[in-house]
């Protein structure tokens, strides 16, 4: 490790020190804006016209290339955005900063060059998604809150085994197995309400992007996917408040200039307002239960000089349950973030981020102080995390740099008072670091062939104070309990784990529009998310690699094919197939206690696992009527000694044929229309065989042993959600606010979507000798059609 | 661990309470689908403990299952329990009743077994096949009372009469009970009436050694009813009779009435979101050839401690 430190600090001192002065080259550079409120854009094009080459600028705006001296026709463009085309004479290394005006309206087929080259079919990129927010915006959601997770959803390769799951499910990869990053921050739960919200504000929020595959090798700790969330800077030109009143939420957010160009802010709230208009009609309420989510989204930046920028920015969200005022519970992200941008000079680029964020819930119950039980569970970190790229010239871009996290986990913080006997049933807490390096070069090599290649080397250890446990061998699949243990100090090493993960991806540029694209991750996943039930829920317990948790390892295997269609190339096709085997991924024995047991690691077991699918997308991108059509076929297994008679098993959330159409249609100025039908193949589940009864009581048997053995009925669903905009003009001059009305309506033709099916005896006792019913339920969490209405303002 | 299901319960009441006007509403089919075809196996049911009374060792096989019928007894099987002292309690098989294999007590002062020994059963079936499991007969606490509280109607809950048992767990960590409720003689056998215990508390890393049973465990012996209108009614009235017995369990016993009740305490709605799926529950029954079919059930010797009250009117 330390001899990767010292490389890594040689390499640094180098490229900052450097000034190559190759023959004639200068560097243009600079930081591309959107002109109506100074938020940076993240993945704008920079063109050189008469070098057919360019750039695209990185998640703080900024981008640089080292160019031949000459004279440039340099196209600045984004989508959404009027392209600016600039002549530069470059004859000196040139800071040229730039701001692109919004398009008014995309009522008229207008097919601006910007589209043409970000295309997908141009860009290295593949098995990433971005969203844009003005997107997330029209997508029909339950209740009508726009909502970044339910918008995800509707892309290739990513589901969710129904409504009430938290998280959601990448290329058949598991919940815990997405890194989310809200401004470079972990969010360790990133719903509301089980699920049906996320965490993120959509006013707050100003970029989306799902990586998939092709992983860079800056990123890493998951095996299936990393969610980058970047929240807004805050409106540096003039104030703007913006907000919204829905069935579920109001919202609120205000963002200003603190020095006009140079600093400003944002701050947005949201909560759930449900609980307090009920509060005199719902006695719960009264006597001191309570009900809501909330979330406050704050973030400031002060662009210091050319050099120097830095970002503060904050998240803090809760949701409580209690139905008393001692009984209940809740649960929150805290995440902060600090980041400094910094111009070593005109190539080298770097960005220092500092985060703390925690993931804690807390319960209590019990509601006299002789007989009470409270119970607090966190994972907290501090995160260092130094990144630089420097630009090399137009054809290379070398990124590297570190990551180093430091976790505590505090799996039980408990207390039981029983008729006034205390008693602590706290669990240890876990300390752990985590570290890696990397490296990796964007290389343009022909017109032809691009390629990314790279390196990340992580370093996971975990120390004192803390037990560790022996446990003894037994039949894969039992319980096995401790055998002996062992008492490590404050510090001292327990166990350490480190793997190198290549990463490579190369296109083949077929014609100027249709491309070849492939790549080779490999990942290593150092957290585990703890979780047996049906779906992913709050409670969900975060374990970290130790002596008896090896390290998740993840090798995904892409290729896919895109195609530009259309005179204007208004549509695009891609065709991805990926492959991923992974190891030690992590099951649970029958019956396995997950909560509150310090002989945890006892009840856990290991396997492999292999997801495999072909993803289709067809997208149409402007016009009156844009929209897209995801088809994925997909299948995802594990192989557990002990489970499924050590076979082949389906996981819970695999899903043969997932079938997204989302549509956007333009009626007039005013009135917009979106919806969108979801199809997909029911999610595994075990269905017993058999039934036999012990002391009265039925337990349902299967005699095949086989877990995940049948299929729930196929999902399929309707939404629609009607959009008016507000006049823009009244009494005869326009008007200085706008807002729209969105009326939604979830689940249209009220279709009974399984969530599970589950198997009892009937709710009578019965006496011994008579017979025991038995049955079966299907529960819909959502069974109906849901309508809402919400209004959103800016101004 | 069944409070936060519990717990659960109750919070996904409220959030229903509270949201059900906007249509959030789970809904809930009575479906029959089809199973999967599966042969039977030798089910055993071999629950014995120290009370003066009949003991029975219950030979069935497993049923399809939707199939609600009583299931046949297994005929013509020899089963005795043998004990690290050498003796041996033959059970005869009912003669009105097929596969109910008993042990009466000679005497009215004579009990089964004794506290500290360890058992085996043995089981051979007509077919040849030889079935056994062990098991040992743990210690259990007195039970000092049984008392009644009333309790004012809250947002939850009616105007209630709750009841309580209170002993002193026996110190010492590891000690696992099944604390069985008869509400008028009539015993609480629903799945979410299982009231089982590791040492005072719910489960092993829960630490609650020698003291007085939790609430949760105290409070485990109320009939969980509803009125006609599926609304919560009082557990106790006046009038009513309690009797509470506890049964020493072995670990493995614990552990195997833990994953049942996983397994068979559905109430469904929201609490499906916090719910195991569907998985085998273990077994003590072992064919003795190892590549003989399989059996499924359970074997313990309990010792039992019991405290009957009849409440004032």
């Amino acid at each position: 490790m330390n001899q990767f430190i010292r490389y890594f600090f040689f390499l640094l001192i180098l490229l900052s020190t450097q000034h190559i002065k190759a023959q004639g080259k200068f560097t243009i550079n600079g930081v591309i804006k959107d002109a109506s409120n100074g938020e940076t854009l993240i993945g704008a094009t920079v063109y050189i016209k008469e070098l057919k080459n360019g750039a695209t600028t990185n998640e703080y705006g900024f981008y640089s290339l080292t160019l031949p001296e000459g004279s440039y026709t340099i196209d600045f463009s984004y989508v959404g955005f009027e392209l600016i085309a600039q002549s530069v004479t470059l004859d000196k290394n040139t800071q040229l900063n730039m701001e692109l005006k919004p398009e008014a309206s995309q009522l008229e087929e207008v097919v601006v060059q910007a589209e043409l080259e970000q295309a997908n079919v141009q860009n290295l990129e593949m098995s990433t998604n971005k969203l844009e927010m003005k997107t997330i915006l029209k997508i029909p959601t339950l209740l009508g809150e726009a909502d970044v997770f339910r918008s995800l959803l509707l892309l290739p390769g990513v589901s969710t085994v129904g409504e009430g799951a938290s998280g959601f499910n990448v290329r058949g990869g598991s919940v815990g197995q997405n890194l989310v990053l809200l401004d470079e921050a972990p969010v360790y739960n990133s719903s509301h309400l089980f699920g049906f919200f996320s965490v993120f504000n959509p006013d707050a929020v100003k970029d989306v992007k799902l990586y998939k595959g092709a992983v860079p090798s800056r990123y890493g700790g998951r095996l299936a996917s990393l969610l980058d969330v970047r929240m807004k800077e805050g409106n540096s030109k003039k104030f703007e408040a913006t907000g919204g009143v829905g069935t579920i939420f109001s919202r609120l957010a205000i963002e200003a200039p603190i020095i006009k160009d140079k600093a400003s802010f944002i701050v947005a709230a949201r909560r759930s307002y449900i609980d307090v208009l009920a509060r005199p009609f719902v006695p719960l309420l009264k006597e001191g239960g309570a009900l809501n989510f909330y979330d406050l989204t704050m973030k400031a930046n002060y662009n210091i000089n050319r050099k120097n920028r830095i970002y503060l920015s904050g998240y803090f969200g809760r949701d409580v349950f209690m139905f008393d005022k001692n009984q209940g519970f809740s649960w929150g992200n805290t995440t902060s973030t600090v980041r400094w941008n910094h111009l070593f000079n005109e190539r080298l680029f770097s960005n220092t981020t500092f985060v703390y964020s925690k993931y804690d819930y807390k319960l209590q119950f019990g509601d006299d102080d002789r007989n009470r039980f409270n119970w607090n569970s966190s994972i907290s970190n501090f995160i260092f995390k130094p990144q630089f790229t420097y630009f090399i010239n137009s054809d290379n871009e070398l990124n590297f740099g570190a990551d180093m996290i430091y976790y505590t986990f505090e799996p039980a913080n408990a207390v039981g008072i029983s008729n006034g006997n205390s008693v602590d049933v706290s669990l240890e807490r876990k300390y752990n670091l985590e570290t890696a390096l990397y490296i990796g070069n964007s290389q343009k090599v022909s017109d032809l062939l691009s390629i990314d290649y790279g390196l990340r080397f992580s370093y996971f250890q975990s120390f004192g104070p803390g037990t560790v446990y022996t446990y003894n061998d037994t039949v894969p699949g039992q319980r096995r309990y401790p055998v002996s243990e062992k008492i490590y100090k404050r510090s001292e090493s327990i166990a350490t784990y480190n793997n190198f993960e290549p990463r490579v991806s190369f296109k083949v540029q077929a014609s100027p529009t249709s491309s070849v694209k492939g790549s080779y991750n490999r990942m290593a996943q150092y957290l585990h998310l703890i979780s047996n039930t049906t779906a992913s829920n709050p409670l969900d317990v975060w374990n970290p690699s130790s002596k008896n948790i090896k390290p998740e390892i993840g090798d995904q295997y892409t290729l896919g094919y895109f195609k530009d269609i259309g005179e204007k190339r208004q549509y695009e096709i891609s065709v991805e197939t990926y492959l991923r085997n992974t190891q030690n991924q992590v099951d649970y024995i029958d019956g396995a206690d997950l909560l509150i047991n310090q002989f945890l690691e006892g009840d856990l077991l290991s396997g492999r696992g292999r997801a495999y699918g072909l993803e289709t997308y067809f997208q149409k991108k402007t016009g009156r009527l844009t929209g897209w059509v995801s088809y994925t076929l997909g299948k995802t297994e594990l192989q557990v000694e002990g489970i499924n008679r050590g076979q082949w098993y389906d996981t819970r959330y695999n899903q043969t044929h997932n079938l997204k159409v989302t549509g956007f249609y333009d009626i007039n100025e005013r009135w917009s229309v979106s919806s969108n039908f979801v199809y997909t193949s029911g999610t595994p589940t075990t269905f017993p065989t058999s039934r036999y009864s012990i002391q009265g009581i039925l337990v349902p048997y299967n005699a095949n042993d086989s877990r995940n053995n049948v299929k729930l009925p196929d999902y399929h669903r309707l939404d629609v959600s009607f959009r008016l905009e507000g006049r823009k003009v009244k009494h005869g001059k326009p008007r200085k606010n706008t807002d729209y009305w969105v009326f939604s309506v979830y689940n249209l033709y009220a279709r009974k979507n399984p969530f599970s099916i589950y198997f009892s005896q009937k709710d009578d006792r019965v006496p011994t000798g008579q017979p025991i019913e038995s049955q079966a339920t299907q529960l819909s969490i959502i069974g109906t059609v849901v309508p809402s209405v919400s209004y959103n303002f800016k101004f | 661990m069944k409070f936060t299901t519990t717990l659960f319960t109750f919070s996904f009441r409220a959030l229903l309470l509270l949201i059900s006007s906007n249509a959030f509403i789970a809904c809930e089919d009575i479906i029959s689908p089809t199973l999967e075809k599966a042969n039977p196996v030798l089910a055993v049911d071999a629950w014995i403990n120290n009370k003066n009374e009949t003991q029975v060792v219950r030979l069935t096989e497993t049923q399809p299952y939707f199939e609600n019928t009583v299931p046949g007894g297994v005929s013509g099987a020899t089963v005795n329990i043998v004990d690290n002292e050498g003796r041996n309690y033959f059970f005869a098989e009912d003669f009105n009743k097929a596969g109910d294999y008993v042990w009466t007590p000679p005497t009215s002062s004579v009990v089964f077994g004794k506290t500290g020994n360890a058992y085996q059963l043995n089981i051979q079936l007509p077919t040849g096949e030889v079935f056994t499991a062990t098991s040992y007969m743990g210690r259990v606490p007195v039970i000092d009372s049984v008392t009644l509280t009333f309790e004012p109607k809250n947002a939850i809950q009616p105007d209630s009469y709750i009841a309580e048992f209170w002993a002193t767990e026996v110190p010492g960590s590891g000690d696992t009970y099944w604390i069985k409720a008869f509400k008028n003689g009539v015993l609480l056998n629903k799945p979410e009436e299982i009231n089982i215990a590791f040492d005072a508390g719910f489960s092993a890393g829960g630490n609650f050694d020698g003291v007085t049973f939790i609430t949760p465990k105290r409070r485990g012996v109320n009939p969980n009813d509803v009125d006609a209108d599926d609304k919560a009614i009082s557990p106790y009235q006046p009038g009513d009779s309690l009797n509470v017995e506890i049964h020493s369990l072995t670990v493995e016993a614990f552990n195997y009435m833990n994953e049942v009740v996983i397994q068979t305490n559905r109430p469904g709605g929201f609490s499906e979101l916090f719910a195991s799926p569907i998985a085998n529950v273990s077994t003590n029954i072992f064919n003795v050839n190892k590549s003989g079919p399989s059996a499924v059930g359970f074997f313990t010797v309990s010792a039992v401690s019991a405290k009957g009250k009849r409440f004032d009117k």
